[in-house]
């Protein structure tokens, strides 16, 4: 666990040094950790704090402020589906639906396979080709419970 | 053609390609060079003559802002905003995806004109491929020689950081974005000391949209009158509009101001699907109050929206057609303002909860007479200072959860009264879905509130 950022130390140094102080690499060692862990754990927010050079509490309470670090393991593919206005008037509530209803999918629970997992998000900038989801790192827009479909299949049974 | 369609494009003239302009195919920066043979005032001069105003929501005059810098007082940090998570705001995502290179050396011109050496680019996690193609175009131009401690051979400094946010609406207000960026929680600061001032680690600092900075390189490059010849009052340039909702082709549209929303609803954007009848648009970003059909004939300015009593904001124009129940639209915008108050200013964590919750009661059939005086005395009338949070909080996020409702309880009132009244759960039409694909024309009303 401890060797996280350990492996990473010499491009975390460099970076500290591209800020006036060392405090604003919070943000980019958490992230370090959440894209190898998929989530970030207590140990991994201590040794944030001891890169960092602050309090655990200090990291937990960063943590908990921004809703993409994950404070438990998420699905190999975890999907982000806004269901914010221009989103949810284009059928953002139809494809949660669908996703339960054919997929299995449900906010806030993981499937038993451990494949994927369902958040509701706020507007992710992608209004124009609402109704809109991320899929892990990749943005899908203009969904349709057809193109859902392929998407789910394409993370099952891959490309 | 009407007027609007005749201005050259400059900022994504090849949007639906979705191609990244790569340095090589980008060209040699012309204005960041044509910069640093400039004097700064020189540059806050043409940025000021082309009455650029900023593009991130308050349409504040950037040469006026970058002019209030303490004299002599260094080192002046930039910090761009690319946090864009204003409901309906999707224009720097493109921007950013597909001409990074725009910005770089948007960045440069505008670290010139601040006399500082270095930027940040403080980009929202959600952003993720935006986020690897800035660096991979910053590693660019790190390599010519544009960026580094010895920039394009003339001993300027000058360097970039792309640092990534991790979901937080609150973080794309200025004094919020620098508090995240120094690694905290995103708390914004009370004003003064304006950031100019006391910024970023308490240094002078500047904070601009995306497409402001890229805006400033532009003017260097073609002139303050050729973007002062795309006018409406004191609104000046072209601009992406975010168009989304119910019209036939949503987009991102780069018009002149002089565009009105009637056309580029009906034109531009091909009117409403199904035909239908529109019902209201938010014409700013969901922030700003709302417009009824009768209010639309209206130039896309900063006047021309705000005589119609809204703002221009951040350009985002979302559409409702007939179908769209206005209690239903306003709980959906109050819940994201709940979500999204950082908390830390009683009027605003407390009004924006009760706000919602009371819309989500209304939706629910279980809305009194009552509850309608009560949130019009929370958000008052959709003015600055009015109600129980505008001008009551720190930031601006307070007003923003309360302007919509103060403007749409006046817009709907009889349809609010009317579903209090009759107290049946409220929901738009669910979609229907023939052979895997939304069939939008025929929808009908199907069993069952969300
Ligand atoms: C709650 C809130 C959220 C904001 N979000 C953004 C944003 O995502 N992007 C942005 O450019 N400006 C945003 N702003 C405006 C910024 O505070 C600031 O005015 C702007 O970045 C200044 O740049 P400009 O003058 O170039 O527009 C927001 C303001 C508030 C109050
Ligand atoms: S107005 Fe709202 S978002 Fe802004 S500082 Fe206060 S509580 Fe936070
Ligand atoms: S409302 Fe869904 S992406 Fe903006």
């Amino acid at each position: 666990m401890s060797a996280i950022l350990a492996e990473r130390h010499d491009e975390i140094e460099a970076l500290a040094k591209r800020y006036p102080g060392r405090r604003s690499i919070m943000l980019p060692l958490l992230w370090m950790v959440q894209e190898k862990e998929g989530w970030v754990s207590q140990e991994a927010m201590a040794e944030v704090a001891n890169v960092v050079g602050c309090t655990t509490a200090e990291v937990y309470e960063v943590v908990s402020f921004y809703t993409m670090f994950q404070q438990k393991p998420v699905g190999k593919y975890h999907i982000g589906l806004c269901d914010t206005l221009s989103c949810a008037i284009c059928g953002a509530f139809e494809i949660q639906h669908y996703l339960h209803e054919k997929h299995g999918i449900e906010v806030g629970k993981v499937t038993g396979d451990g494949l994927f997992s369902l958040e509701l998000v706020e507007c992710i900038g992608a209004c124009s080709v609402a109704p809109a989801l991320l899929l892990n790192e990749d943005l899908h827009g203009n969904l349709t419970p057809k193109s859902l479909d392929a998407l789910i299949g394409a993370c099952k049974y891959g490309h | 053609m009407s007027a609007y369609a005749d201005f050259e494009k400059v900022l994504l003239p090849n949007i639906e390609k979705d191609e990244t302009e790569w340095i090589d195919a980008y060209g040699h920066y012309e204005a960041a060079q044509k910069a640093l043979e400039m004097e700064p005032d020189a540059i806050i001069g043409v940025i000021k003559d082309s009455g650029l105003r900023g593009r991130g929501g308050a349409g504040f005059p950037t040469g006026m802002k970058w002019s209030f810098l303490p004299k002599g007082v260094f080192p002046r940090y930039l910090a761009v905003n690319a946090d864009e998570s204003e409901p309906g705001t999707c224009k720097d995502r493109p921007l950013m995806e597909q001409r990074p290179h725009l910005l770089v050396e948007g960045i440069i011109c505008a670290l010139r004109a601040i006399q500082g050496e270095e930027a940040w680019i403080y980009i929202r996690g959600e952003y993720y491929k935006a986020a690897k193609v800035l660096n991979k175009a910053v590693q660019e131009a790190y390599d010519k020689g544009y960026l580094g401690d010895n920039a394009f051979g003339k001993g300027v400094r000058c360097h970039i950081t792309v640092h990534r946010g991790a979901g937080a609406y609150i973080c794309g207000e200025e004094t919020a974005l620098l508090t995240s960026l120094e690694g905290y929680r995103g708390y914004p600061k009370l004003k003064p000391p304006f950031p100019a001032v006391t910024g970023f680690y308490a240094k002078p600092t500047i904070i601009n949209n995306v497409e402001t900075i890229i805006d400033t390189g532009i003017i260097l490059k073609r002139g303050a009158e050729w973007f002062k010849g795309m006018v409406h009052e004191r609104t000046t340039g072209m601009r992406l509009y975010s168009v989304s909702g119910h019209v036939k082709k949503p987009g991102v549209y780069e018009l002149p101001p002089t565009v009105t929303l009637k056309q580029l609803i009906y034109d531009v954007c091909g009117g409403i699907r199904g035909d239908r009848k529109l019902k209201f648009v938010i014409p700013g970003g969901s922030s700003v109050p709302w417009l009824k059909p009768d209010q639309i004939d209206i130039p896309l300015s900063h006047e021309g929206v705000a005589a119609a009593g809204s703002m221009l904001g951040s350009s985002a124009v979302m559409v409702m057609d007939e179908t769209v129940p206005a209690p239903w639209a306003l709980a959906n915008l109050s819940h994201f303002y709940r979500h999204e108050s950082c908390g830390q200013c009683t009027p605003c964590r407390e009004g924006s909860a009760w706000m919602h919750k009371i819309l989500q009661r209304i939706c629910a059939g279980q809305g009194t007479m009552d509850d309608l005086e009560t949130l019009k005395s929370i958000a008052g009338e959709g003015k600055p200072g009015s109600g129980m949070i505008s001008g009551k909080s720190i930031c601006a996020l307070g007003d923003a959860a309360a302007w919509p409702v103060g403007s749409a309880l006046i817009q709907f009132w009889d349809e609010f009264v009317d579903a209090v009244k009759k107290g049946a759960p409220i929901a738009p039409p669910r979609f229907w879905m023939a052979d895997g694909e939304f069939v939008y024309d025929e929808a009908p009303v199907m069993a069952g509130a969300h």
